[in-house]
């Protein structure tokens, strides 16, 4: 291992070689320190004093520097060094404030050479000088630092910092100078010849400064870590010491050093809480380089192998172990760190927040390599250019929509638009379907009109149905021109019916072509494609009701005319014409319902449709007087059917007006959970009304108690300060009217809004108007009022 | 279709989440730079900064927000292996006419011991509660036994996952009929630890949260993961980014009444998608749970229509890329749909 000490360069892991491994220590270390050409390293703490052999594949016990039967408090070592330049030679500083030299040189067991007692308390740090073989110093917490000549036999120059304890002294690369650390917070630089005042003096950290290390270029930076979690680095070559990069750890740091051949990087430890070993790029601080996790305890020393290769480190820890760190074994945390953020706002807008360089090139796009991150490419291209790792930042954009699609306001327009009762069943759903067809969800207006067919009492059908009829009676035949112009020749009438169960499938495909040609056109609208399949569900099941839902278009005929949804309902009719299957469905179908043909007279607002209408097959169907209930599975499968397509809305709007044509049908869980979703919706978009209004109408007992809770107020009469009397206008005590208007003087009946500042108000519009002139409280008590 | 809008973020490192708020009118982001930043939707609909504060001495993974009946609240956590609370404090009136929202720290949550690397509130129907999940597998759950007060949490739940945790997700549905559930993903990239999703119900009889599933079939690193909102139905959807983006369908079976075991759900995968062609990082679903947007290591967002949760048949069209509309780079949108057959 000697030619080891001749390399210099970074390259040098060709030469050191080796790999993460550890051994057990008997005790805790306190300090670990490496002999010159990184074969040795030796382990000191208050039990233990050792010295072990690193070999390829373990570290191998050479010498136990602790001997004797009791060995003495000198033995106990806070810290340790081994000189750079004298191979036997070794400094470590006693608990007991002792420093002592060793030299492994020596024949006997006990390697004591030299022996200083002149600190009063713990010696915190001893430093060789890199370059005056026999200079030593200390540092120990009686606030005194030493200067040692090993040729002496004591101190040859005291230094005072008269600041708190020293923690750490370290003498600079080239020069006479030394930094010190003190616990007040203070970093002190000193002329090793000057014993008599510090050349210049900082103050670096909150709290005190546990370590610092010089840059190994020789730049005139100093790391320094303390208390309060944070490694500075300044420049001292300025005339004041310049803080020029700030890393905050998550703990407090105990040691920094250094990445050897690596300018910007540097590794911590921390003294407490956290176990770890950090690497750090200065010029990133936020995120750790690289991070070794094996220590199970507080890690206390940390010494990189060689001073010339960055990719060994070494550390010892209050776990009792000793370990060599490969830094290409180094967890990065960087590559778990998520670089993206993702976000969908309620109105369909995404928030995207990426790192640049993954949006703006393509170059930096690296393929995924085959599922293992790990592989040594990836490492390799990870490590070498040290520059990617710094000067990272993210880009943060809104992606918003457009008017026309994703958008949410179909939502809303709907949940206020929609009339969930006051008014009879058969105008609700018309008006429903109305909403729904202006705003382009034909499946759903389809789906009223429908559920308008199945459930209007047959009995009120003459007084609506035929005006209805008669009124539009000019529209029909216009329908009728469209419908034969659009059918063609060759269209029988069953083929309507055929648009059965067996054939969704097929409707399906024609579907989707449909709406690919909607889509090339006009930019169509995500939410109605997305609900072109439950329309198709929806003949599917209901095919006895398909052609009055014809029949029933017809009075807003005109105003369909306006949309081109409709007609893509047309369109459809036609390619499923060629169905050769449609005969067998009707049969089918006819067969299914045998029960409900042939009662044409019973409904006699009926007949100047069927005149008109191409359709005489169906009309039997609908003319019969069906029970409600007989639709009822259809309908309670429909509703599941928005319900699990995630239309809430739907389910929850049908099922208040259908109200208890269809309550019994569906349990009452399931109704729950769909008032609870939809009244969550309608609260996200601040439709507080509307909320309350399906709150209202909701037979749900756990939905109705909603609004019920934090019903009562607690008022003060605004005259006498005092509680009210539980009910009446005027107070008792005062027998004043309390709610009066500060601005018009009459009592308030209805809205009454108060400042909560100062309790005085009025009605809502006379308060507007007057904070519109004067923010001042109308009553002229004088407050700013405030209102949110 | 998509108009994209460039925010000056000036976080000083990578951006790590962005979450809105319930109503879309607020949104916050999180950076490694260990702040947090608040923004504010103004009328004419620019995003401005209103607050930026340090949050942590670490890396901040996640924000999320409270649901607003509980106040103006976010929660956020950290590589420095806590999880905060935070309150806006409004009234500070010379604050407010500089544009400036205050946030104060109601607590820190300081039980992990490694970093926490997601924190959800749990729906607003289970009360106040907090999750946090963190890189040594232990999943957290508190709760804040009085809403007015948001400096006292205490640990309810504390769940060994076993593996290292990435992400967490609860089931938003608020049904009676679906005890509370959510489902951890977990970064360990090592194919042989098996499914890295697990999936954990509570359970009223014993009073615990436990494991119901595992979906096996995911066994690379998991990197988010998103229930859909659930909407009244009667099945869960679970979207997954993972080396891919996954779909699953969690649809809990029938089961009588007296039984009190754990629920059994039959799980289905509804869709995989591998067009990001690398890692995917995030997923999010838009409030009806039509679409989900993923965005990966390409740089793309790509968004995903559900045509009916059950089926899927893959249609490619491909939009023009919005970069040209607004000078935004390459970036663009792909829809993809999931159709029923």
């Amino acid at each position: 291992m000697e030619k080891m000490s001749r390399v210099t360069t970074a390259l040098s892991s060709n030469t050191i070689s080796g790999k993460t491994m550890f051994c057990h220590l008997d005790a805790p270390a306190n300090a670990i320190s490496v002999c010159r050409d990184a074969s040795q390293v030796v382990v000191a703490g208050r039990n233990i004093f050792k010295i072990y052999t690193i070999e390829e594949e373990q570290f191998v016990e050479k010498l136990n520097l602790r001997v004797g039967r009791k060995p003495s408090l000198n033995f106990s070592c806070a810290d340790v060094m081994w000189h750079q330049m004298e191979e036997n030679l070794l400094a470590t500083a006693a608990t007991n404030g002792a420093v002592v030299t060793w030299n492994l040189g020596k024949p006997s067991r006990n390697k004591q050479d030299q022996l200083f007692t002149e600190h009063k308390r713990t010696v915190n740090k001893v430093c060789f000088h890199p370059t005056e073989v026999y200079m030593l110093l200390s540092g120990s917490q009686d606030g005194l630092m030493k200067c040692f000549d090993l040729r002496k036999k004591e101190s040859v120059s005291t230094f005072s910092g008269q600041s708190e304890s020293v923690r750490d002294v370290q003498f600079s690369m080239k020069d006479f100078t030394f930094a010190a650390s003190f616990e007040n917070g203070n970093v002190q630089l000193w002329d090793i010849r000057r014993p008599d005042r510090y050349e210049r003096m900082f103050t670096a950290h909150t709290g005190p400064v546990f370590c610092c290390d010089w840059h190994p270029d020789d730049r005139g930076w100093l790391a320094t870590g303390g208390r309060d979690k944070m490694v500075k680095v300044w420049d001292m070559t300025t005339n004041r010491a310049k803080e020029i990069y700030c890393v905050q750890t998550i703990a407090s740091v105990a040691r920094v050093k250094w990445r050897p051949e690596k300018r910007f990087h540097l590794a911590t430890c921390s003294m407490m809480v956290d176990h770890n070993i950090y690497v750090w790029d200065i010029r990133r601080p936020f995120i750790p380089f690289a991070t070794f996790e094996e220590h199970k305890d507080v890690t206390t020393g940390i010494v990189w192998r060689h001073q010339h290769d960055p990719y060994f480190l070494l550390s010892g820890s209050k776990d009792s172990t000793l370990y060599q760190h490969m830094f290409k074994d180094a967890t990065r945390p960087v590559d778990k760190a998520n670089p993206e953020g993702l976000c969908f706002g309620l109105m369909g807008d995404l928030a995207f927040a990426a790192k640049e360089s993954l949006i703006n090139s393509d170059t930096n796009r690296k393929p995924y390599p085959g599922g293992d991150r790990r592989n040594p490419l990836f490492f390799f291209k990870k490590t070498d250019p040290t520059e990617q790792f710094a000067h990272v930042s993210s880009a943060l954009t809104i992606y918003q929509t457009g008017l026309d699609s994703n958008n949410m306001d179909w939502f809303v327009s709907t949940a206020q638009r929609y009339l969930l009762t006051g008014k009879p069943f058969a105008e609700l759903c018309d008006h429903n379907a109305k909403v729904a067809r202006e705003l382009k969800r034909p499946q759903v207006s389809t789906t009223w009109t429908m559920l308008r067919i199945m459930f209007s009492d047959p009995a009120n059908l003459p007084a609506a149905g035929l005006n209805h009829s008669l009124s539009k009676l000019g529209s029909l035949p216009l329908m009728n021109s469209f419908s034969l112009k659009e059918m063609g020749s060759g269209l029988a009438s069953e083929s309507r019916l055929e648009r059965g169960k067996g054939d969704s499938r097929q409707d399906n495909i024609h579907l989707e072509t449909g709406n690919s040609h909607i889509s090339n056109n006009n930019e169509e609208n995500e939410e109605t494609e997305g609900s072109d399949g439950p329309a198709e569900c929806m003949f599917g099941d209901a095919e006895l009701d398909d052609d009055d839902l014809y029949s029933m278009d017809h009075e807003n005929q005109a105003e369909e005319q306006e949309y081109t949804l409709p007609q893509e309902g047309f369109q459809l009719r036609h390619e499923i014409v060629d169905n050769p299957s449609a005969p067998e469905h009707f049969q089918q179908d006819k067969a299914d319902s045998p029960h409900v043909s042939g009662n044409e007279a019973e409904v006699p607002c009926l007949t100047p449709i069927e005149s008109f209408s191409l359709i005489s097959i169906s009309q039997p169907l609908f003319t019969h007087h069906l029970p409600a209930s007989f639709f009822c599975p259809i309908v309670r499968e429909m509703l599941s059917y928005y319900a699990e397509q995630g239309d809430v809305q739907m389910a929850v709007s049908v099922l208040i007006v259908l109200g208890e044509k269809i309550r019994r049908e569906i349990d009452d869980l399931t109704q729950e959970h769909w008032y609870m979703s939809y009244i969550d919706m309608l609260q996200r978009f601040e439709l507080w009304n509307v909320s309350n209004e399906v709150i209202k109408l909701s037979t749900c007992s756990a939905i109705t108690c909603l609004n019920q809770t934090s019903t009562t107020l607690h008022i003060n009469c605004s005259n006498c300060k005092r509680p009210m009397s539980s009910k009446g206008w005027m107070c008792d005590r005062c027998h004043q009217c309390a709610s009066i208007c500060a601005v018009c003087h009459h009592v308030v009946k209805g809205l009454f809004v108060w400042c909560q500042g100062c309790s005085h108000g009025g009605h809502l519009e006379h308060i507007m108007n007057w904070l519109k002139s004067s923010a001042h409280c109308p009553a002229g008590c004088g407050h700013m009022c405030e209102y949110t | 279709m998509f108009v994209a809008r460039s925010i000056a973020a000036d976080h000083k490192d990578l951006i790590h989440d962005v979450s809105y708020d319930f109503h879309g009118r607020r949104m916050a982001t999180c950076s490694s730079d260990q702040s947090v930043k608040v923004w504010d939707k103004s009328e004419s609909g620019e995003w401005l900064c209103t607050a930026s504060w340090k949050t942590h001495s670490g890396s901040v993974w996640r924000v999320t927000w409270a649901h607003p009946e509980f106040g103006q609240v976010l929660a956020s956590c950290s590589f420095d292996r806590t999880a905060a609370v935070w309150e806006e404090i409004v009234g500070e009136s010379n604050d407010k006419q500089r544009g400036l929202s205050h946030w104060i720290k109601r607590t820190t949550l300081v039980d992990s011991r490694t970093s926490v690397t997601d924190v959800k509130f749990a729906p607003k129907h289970m009360g106040l509660m907090l999750t946090t999940c963190s890189a040594d597998g232990v999943v957290r759950i508190y709760e804040a036994p009085d809403v007015m007060n948001l400096s006292q949490w205490s640990l309810q739940h504390e769940i060994s996952c076993k593996l290292s945790c990435s992400c967490i997700s609860w089931n938003p549905s608020s049904s009676r009929a679906h005890p509370s559930m959510f489902a951890v993903g977990s970064d360990d990239s090592n194919i042989a630890s098996g499914g890295k999703v697990q999936i954990y119900e509570y359970n009223e009889n014993t009073r615990k949260y436990g494991k119901v599933e595992t979906l096996m079939t995911v066994t690379d690193a998991v990197h988010d993961i998103a229930f859909a909102p659930n909407l009244g139905r009667s099945f869960h959807v679970l979207a997954i980014a993972t080396k891919d983006v996954r779909i699953f369908k969690l649809a809990p079976m029938r089961k009588e009444s007296s039984s009190t075991g754990p629920s059994k759900f039959e799980v289905q995968i509804v869709a995989q998608f591998d067009n990001h062609n690398s890692q995917v990082w995030r997923v999010s679903w838009n409030i009806t749970s039509t679409l989900l947007a993923s965005s990966g290591d390409d740089g793309c967002v790509r968004l995903w229509k559900g045509k009916k949760l059950v089926h899927l048949q893959q249609e490619h069209r491909r939009l023009p890329s919005v970069g040209n509309r607004l000078q935004c780079s390459d970036r663009f949108l792909i829809f993809l749909r999931w159709v029923h057959d």
